[in-house]
């Protein structure tokens, strides 16, 4: 059943080829931060939608990954790298080290479903909000952590905006299509079969608490990473980005994409909500309350997203189209039939 | 350690601890009936709380008192009516993502009608001075607060045990299908539930508000709080959910002494210890929250 690889068919290219000349599309290129910020949630809800979208795993803790994943690369380029500046290391440090915490608590929960997966993790990740807040001596309490510099890596310098751009961008791109691969692999076909009937897997011999672990520390890896970039976009970590309702965010804008059924949705909904909210906020003090709205309109009227109701235009003209087929040849036979009994 | 202070503490731990007990058992009660996670359930407090602050200058505090709770309950009437009727009986994560976007659009106005600043609520004049005794000098005005959690949940338990009502109630918790077979109306059943726990949720937040002061976060700080009181106290047991309430309230205010920094994140512990090993909480008999784990224990 497998098609010949059509690289012309493959929406990373057209996505690819889009972040690529971003920077230098008229008025929206110059807001590059917003930009690095777009492929930095594109990365992050692609993780998150492992969980999500693929396991059925509803996970509301998934910004105490991302944050601990920002602090974890400030600490450790105030510690270590004030020498040598190289941006590589606080960046690998805050996957491996949230990549391990995603295992730890992913091997601890790994038989928890449904609300109560939902529950322990908001539990967890205010646990780890509430020590980042107070714990002042290392993360900075209130105050976070400010005023970091991007180093350089491999010789080029970081600071710069549109090359640390092209940076994210490439990471992202690379990190996209690993998940892609994952998600067409078969332990991605295993994942996407526990999420319609958990039991039928454990009957063809899969330990699914296993992969509902390993799919945490996965997920976890690239969180990690995507709050590592998001540090070094900003230069600085706050402890906000953990708290449980802000981990509500990431959930939106996959669902908006259209995440439950489409590998890209998170892709189109973090996109649109990263802009979206950079242009309503800096236009009305209040937009959460559109936010608010927009969340309970896409729950109760589009949980498929965008994505899901363009398959489903898709299906209903596909259908369509069958059925005048249909009816074409059942009265192309019938005048036959008719003809026939004329005679 | 000053014995005086711990009995300070202590007071203050069953006055909070009753306030939550206010607020967790609408909770539940929505929660047990519907099946529904009103995530809501902080906004209408917070309402509470506001509205409470806003009228009761202009027309007395007993009139506000008895006022505000009935503005509440209409809000709780609309929500139903509107949006947690669309997802009864659907995976229970919707309704807490609805009602989660509710919280949010919510809180937002009421930051858009009484801004982000904390607001102070003055003491009234029955309720001033303080109580000495033991030792100890309390405020009057907490007592009073205390007294008037007390008599709410008094009465929510006898609507509960001893009503009609509550029996009804008790009885479509355990299985809504069979109460509907034998004649009761049963959407109009859980409108009504949600509108008392609207009102509970509200008159939890006029009690509140002068402790703690009004801020627009209130909804969400307390909602989490409710859920973790209502899971621990076993769903659909007001016995379990008071007494998880008082609990986590006396832990809360006599960890202070103890480990002054973590005693915001006690009641997230305690929520994780109970998701792990009694997943039915103290009281509790109904998991309705569906499958545990992947193989039942």
């Amino acid at each position: 059943m497998n098609k010949q690889y059509n690289i012309l068919n493959d929406p990373f290219l057209y996505l690819l080829i889009f972040f690529g000349v971003f920077p230098f599309i008229p008025l929206l290129g110059k807001y590059l931060s917003l930009g690095t910020e777009m492929l930095i949630w594109i990365l992050y809800s692609l993780s998150f939608n492992l969980l999500l979208g693929y396991t059925g795993l509803p996970s509301f803790g998934h910004g105490a990954f991302y944050g601990i994943g920002s602090y974890v690369t400030a600490l450790v380029y105030l510690q270590f790298i004030n020498n040598s500046k190289n941006i590589f290391l606080p960046v690998l440090a805050a996957s491996l080290i949230v990549g391990m915490l995603a295992y730890f608590f992913g091997f601890i929960i790994r038989k928890k479903r449904g609300i109560y997966f939902a529950l322990i993790t908001v539990a967890f990740s205010q646990v780890l909000y509430i020590i980042a807040f107070k714990w002042t001596e290392v993360t900075g309490g209130e105050l976070g952590i400010t005023r970091l510099f991007r180093g350089q890596f491999l010789g080029i310098d970081l600071n710069n905006s549109t090359r640390y751009y092209y940076f994210v961008l490439i990471i992202v791109f690379l990190g996209s299509i690993i998940i892609r691969k994952i998600t067409l692999s078969p332990f991605g076909k295993v994942l996407k079969a526990l999420k319609q009937n958990e039991t039928r897997v454990q009957y063809l011999g899969y330990n699914s608490a296993k992969y509902c672990c390993y799919v945490m520390t996965i997920s976890g890896i690239f969180a990690g990473l995507c709050g590592g970039l998001y540090c070094l976009l900003y230069g600085a970590v706050f402890a906000d980005n953990m708290h449980w309702v802000k981990s509500g965010d990431v959930v939106i804008a996959t669902l908006l994409g259209g995440g439950m059924t489409n590998f890209y949705g998170p892709i189109v909904g973090s996109s649109i909500f990263v802009l979206a909210r950079e242009i309503l906020s800096s236009v009305w003090d209040n937009w959460m309350l559109l936010y608010g709205l927009a969340f309970v309109l896409i729950i109760l009227f589009m949980p498929t997203g965008l994505l899901g109701m363009v398959e489903r235009i898709k299906e209903k003209k596909h259908t369509e189209q069958f059925n005048n087929n249909n009816n074409k040849k059942k009265k192309d036979l019938e005048g036959i039939a008719h003809k026939e009994e004329n005679k | 350690m000053n014995i005086n202070i711990i009995l300070v503490l202590l007071f203050n731990g069953v006055l909070l601890g009753l306030i939550y007990a206010v607020v967790s058992i609408g909770f539940s009660l929505v929660l047990g009936i519907g099946q529904v996670i009103n995530f809501a359930h902080g906004l209408l407090f917070a309402f509470g709380a506001y509205i409470f602050w806003y009228i009761s200058p202009i027309i007395g505090y007993w009139p506000a008192f008895i006022i505000t709770p009935l503005i509440v309950g209409g809000m709780g009437y609309l929500i139903e009516k509107l949006v947690i009727t669309r997802v009864y009986g659907q995976d229970p994560l919707f309704g807490l993502l609805v009602t989660l976007g509710i919280s949010l659009a919510g809180t937002e106005i009421i930051r858009m009608i009484w801004g982000k600043l904390t607001k102070v609520v003055s003491t009234p004049g029955f309720a001033a001075g303080q109580v000495h005794f033991a030792n100890i000098i309390y405020p009057k005005y907490r007592i009073a607060l205390a007294l008037i959690s007390l008599i709410i949940i008094l009465f929510v338990w006898w609507l509960m045990i001893r009503s009609n009502f509550g029996t009804i109630v008790k009885a479509g918790m355990t299985d809504s299908e069979m109460i509907s077979a034998l004649g009761h109306n049963l959407p109009v059943l859980r409108n009504r539930v949600f509108i008392i726990g609207s009102i509970l949720a509200g008159m939890a937040g006029i009690v509140a508000a002068p402790l703690w002061g009004i801020k627009s976060e209130m909804g969400t700080d307390i909602l989490m709080l409710a859920f973790t009181i209502a899971l621990i106290g076993g769903l659909g047991s007001i016995k379990g959910t008071v007494i998880a309430a008082l609990v986590i309230g006396i832990i809360t205010s006599l960890g202070v002494l103890i480990i002054p920094r973590l005693v915001e994140a006690v009641p997230f512990i305690l929520l994780i210890a109970v998701l792990f090993y009694k997943p039915k909480g103290l009281y509790g008999e109904l998991t309705i929250l569906g499958e545990v784990t992947a193989r039942e224990k």
